[in-house]
């Protein structure tokens, strides 16, 4: 595993574990997926650097454009979320439960 | 909905779909995927209600990490054999990623807990598109890939799936969840033939469809949310009473209703395969399933007058809902299980 593929994988991983173990607040599982994504557009660029593809250097921008319209609509849910349920903090999504 | 925004946002689902469908690079299926959630965002949070803003950002969570581990993966397969081509995932370890991805996508046991809940915090129609428009994507990418991924995984998947689906439904009241746990059940039985006979993944999907279709058309006729509402829609329309009490039959696999024609095939083929364990594991999940279905027949037609009711009985007033999806859905959960092989050559 060359070293540019294991940094992007832990920092994939690494933000994967904070979205999946977030426990406070929503902003933070938030951050946390924007990690993810920016670990992937990074992936993404030095793919087409390494294997040395010009047709596919396009690719980090349109990863960038999908993720940027998912994080506002990430964003425009929070302030939903606080809207209706008063804050962000997760013990409060307990409306649906069993 | 304002129309010119209902219209968009259902399109882009119909898009987002056709996009995924129609790829064989990682990165176009990930688009569709991502247009596909951001769409139902906005139906799912459209009235503005705690419980519908809840599930949609438990909805929007689940969705965009399956969606950002289904890229990993291809960029780690992409690294280390330079293809992004969907036919050809060599790598075990981006490939057990993509499926369990995947699996969280559609509501696999045991990524499944996220399914009651939101499923919970809709209303009818967007549940329905949520159950079955949602499903089309991501399991045309597990079909796409299904030779790649470790088998005992895939069977590991499946008998989960239709455990949880079955366990899970026994102890629930709101008709919404019930549904949701039917649709772990019956994903379960989708993945469990996939190794072996794509098709029949097609025809359990297809059926599948036209049963909850059904079943969610009904109770949006008679706005009934829970078993106690279930239990007085004899009132409201006693022709809706028979033909759900069947309904749900199909979905829990009587002959001879359309719902036994997946599970007979997936019986047979599983045999055909030498798996008589897995096979049977999967007959007894499926009644635990059926035990629930039962029991909304049983409130439904088995507790009318003279007994007195469950709940308050409703006004019957004219309903402004068009009978033709639900006449068309209702006749396909019902009837078409002697055309099965006309059925299975539609879907070989």
């Amino acid at each position: 595993m060359t070293p540019v593929h294991f940094s992007f994988s832990s920092a994939f991983i690494l933000g994967l574990m904070g979205l999946a173990f977030h426990r406070t607040h929503l902003l933070s599982a938030l951050l946390c997926l924007e990690g993810i994504i920016l670990s992937l557009f990074i992936a993404l660029a030095l793919w087409a650097l390494q294997f040395e593809s010009t047709s596919f250097s396009t690719a980090p921008i349109l990863l960038l454009a999908f993720s940027a319209c998912e994080a506002s609509a990430g964003l425009a849910l929070l302030v939903a979320t606080a809207r209706t349920h008063g804050t962000d903090r997760l013990q409060n999504l307990n409306l649906l439960q069993c | 909905m304002n129309p010119y925004v209902l219209t968009v946002l259902l399109s882009s689902l119909g898009l987002g779909t056709t996009l995924t469908f129609a790829s064989s690079h990682w990165l176009l299926a990930w688009m569709g995927l991502e247009i596909n959630t951001l769409a139902i965002v906005p139906l799912m949070a459209q009235h503005h209600h705690p419980r519908a803003v809840e599930a949609t950002t438990k909805y929007f969570l689940t969705q965009a990490t399956a969606a950002a581990m289904i890229l990993f993966a291809s960029t780690t397969n992409a690294w280390i054999t330079g293809e992004w081509d969907m036919n050809n995932m060599s790598n075990p370890i981006a490939s057990t990623m993509i499926i369990t991805a995947l699996a969280l996508k559609i509501g696999l046991a045991p990524m499944h807990f996220w399914m009651p809940e939101v499923l919970q915090g809709l209303d009818l129609l967007t549940g329905l598109i949520l159950s079955t428009w949602q499903k089309l994507a991501p399991l045309a990418l597990i079909v796409q890939t299904a030779q790649a991924i470790d088998p005992m995984l895939l069977t590991a998947l499946g008998l989960t799936s239709t455990l949880v689906g079955g366990w899970g439904g026994l102890n629930q009241t709101q008709l919404r969840k019930i549904l949701a746990y039917s649709s772990i059940a019956h994903m379960g039985w989708m993945l469990i033939v996939l190794q072996y006979a794509p098709q029949l993944t097609l025809l359990a999907l297809l059926t599948y469809i036209f049963m909850t279709s059904a079943a969610f058309l009904t109770l949006k006729v008679s706005s009934a949310t829970k078993v106690n509402t279930l239990a007085v829609v004899w009132s409201k329309s006693p022709v809706l009473t028979a033909t759900t009490a069947l309904v749900l039959l199909s979905l829990g696999g009587l002959p001879p209703l359309t719902g036994f024609m997946p599970k007979w095939l997936i019986l047979q083929e599983l045999a055909k395969q030498s798996l008589p364990l897995t096979a049977t594991v999967m007959a007894l999940a499926a009644l635990l399933s059926l035990y629930f279905y039962l029991r909304l027949c049983y409130a439904m037609t088995l507790t009318i007058s003279p007994n007195t009711t469950a709940a308050t009985t409703p006004w019957r007033a004219q309903t402004t809902q068009a009978s033709l999806p639900l006449a068309l859905f209702t006749t396909m959960a019902l009837g078409l299980l002697p055309v099965s092989p006309a059925i299975v050559m539609l879907v070989t």
